[in-house]
């Protein structure tokens, strides 16, 4: 079914200053200025907030989830994880943790 | 001037002239909170009906903290002065009374008006000498700026969109005008108040709220009514048959039984 309402804004909330902004959901607005007055109220009103980013919609590019097979790992890439090294017994001690669990 | 640090602090001549002004804020905040509560359902679109009854609520806790403040000056507790008066006890100016009629431009209009009044008030409260409404006065500030914004960005944008949303706003503006200037109606405590430092005069918030409320409605291509005569009646008990109906039935449970634990 087609929307008829007001175009949609995706809206993003951060909890504290320095955190990242997290996408919580969308409000529907006629523009950016009210997106922000009604997204205060819907994810706003119970947890804390110091901030919100709106974003219209249509400004997202997303990518195709018949795509997802980008995403696929083809070959073994442990290369770029760090428990994918070898840690000399020097340096060892500060990364049992991480030895441990690999 | 001499500051009152506590309810217990203010000598028994100033009592009554602070309970008769915080019935005035408290009645005025519930009675604007009922009547955007009737809109819960009903708004033009989810998101703004979630965001409206979600004020409805905001204004009904202001009212709850103004009639603590009054309990602890020795007043009937908050759900007595709530659900146990009859509109001559009640303090409200006229404007909130009003029904909705499903005007959602009226409601809009009188929302901007009464918050943009609000705001003055509680801007002048937060130096008041009575501290405990000083502190009040600052921690609702937050929530009646965000009400202000909204009601602001409503009156902005159906006056500059369609020609008939500008003459529905027009209209809502004509008939909101002199009742919101019955916000500002004298009373007997006024010079008892203003000279204990406790709040400013009305003529003084009522001349700050008609130029802050000017350019706004200049904005939205709106013509402030001339020579509106202020409706005032409100704060002596004297309303418009509307206040008894919605008493009668925001009332009507607690009636019941006035003495259930809720």
């Amino acid at each position: 079914m087609t929307d008829t309402q007001w175009p949609i804004f995706e809206v993003f909330h951060q909890q504290a200053r320095g955190e990242p902004h997290v996408y919580v959901g969308s409000v529907h607005a006629p523009d950016a200025e009210m997106a922000l007055l009604l997204a205060k109220e819907q994810y706003a009103r119970r947890q804390a907030c110091v901030n919100i980013w709106v974003v219209p919609a249509d400004a997202i590019t997303a990518s195709k989830y018949e795509d997802d097979d980008i995403f696929e790992r083809g070959t073994d890439k442990s290369y770029r994880e760090s428990w994918g090294y070898v840690t000399p017994k020097t340096v060892r001690r500060s990364d049992q943790e991480t030895e441990s669990t690999s | 001037m001499t500051d009152y640090a506590n309810p217990s602090d203010l000598p028994a001549d100033l009592q009554g002239a602070v309970i008769d002004l915080l019935l005035r804020l408290a009645d005025d905040e519930l009675i604007m909170g009922h009547r955007n509560s009737e809109w819960t359902g009903l708004g033009p679109i989810l998101e703004e009906d979630i965001a409206f009854s979600s004020m409805a609520q905001d204004e009904m806790g202001h009212a709850q903290a103004y009639y603590q403040l009054i309990h602890e000056l020795g007043g009937d507790d908050p759900d007595t002065l709530a659900f146990s008066r009859g509109p001559r006890q009640y303090r409200c100016a006229a404007l909130v009374s009003l029904p909705n009629e499903r005007d959602w431009a009226f409601c809009m209009m009188r929302q901007f008006l009464y918050d943009m009044a609000e705001t003055v008030r509680l801007a002048a409260l937060e130096h008041s000498s009575f501290t405990p409404l000083a502190q009040l006065a600052r921690k609702l500030r937050g929530e009646e700026k965000y009400h202000l914004m909204h009601g602001r960005s409503w009156v902005l944008r159906l006056g500059n969109s369609t020609d008939d949303a500008q003459a529905r706003l027009q209209a809502a503006l004509n008939k909101a005008y002199a009742y919101a200037l019955g916000l500002f109606e004298p009373t007997g405590a006024d010079e008892t108040l203003v000279q204990a430092g406790i709040c400013p005069h009305e003529d003084d918030l009522r001349s700050q709220w008609e130029s802050a409320v000017a350019p706004v409605l200049a904005d939205a291509r709106l013509e402030v009514p001339a020579h509106a005569k202020p409706v005032y009646g409100g704060r002596v008990g004297r309303h418009p048959d509307a206040l008894k109906e919605l008493l009668d039935g925001m009332q009507v449970v607690y009636q019941i039984d006035p003495t259930a634990k809720w």
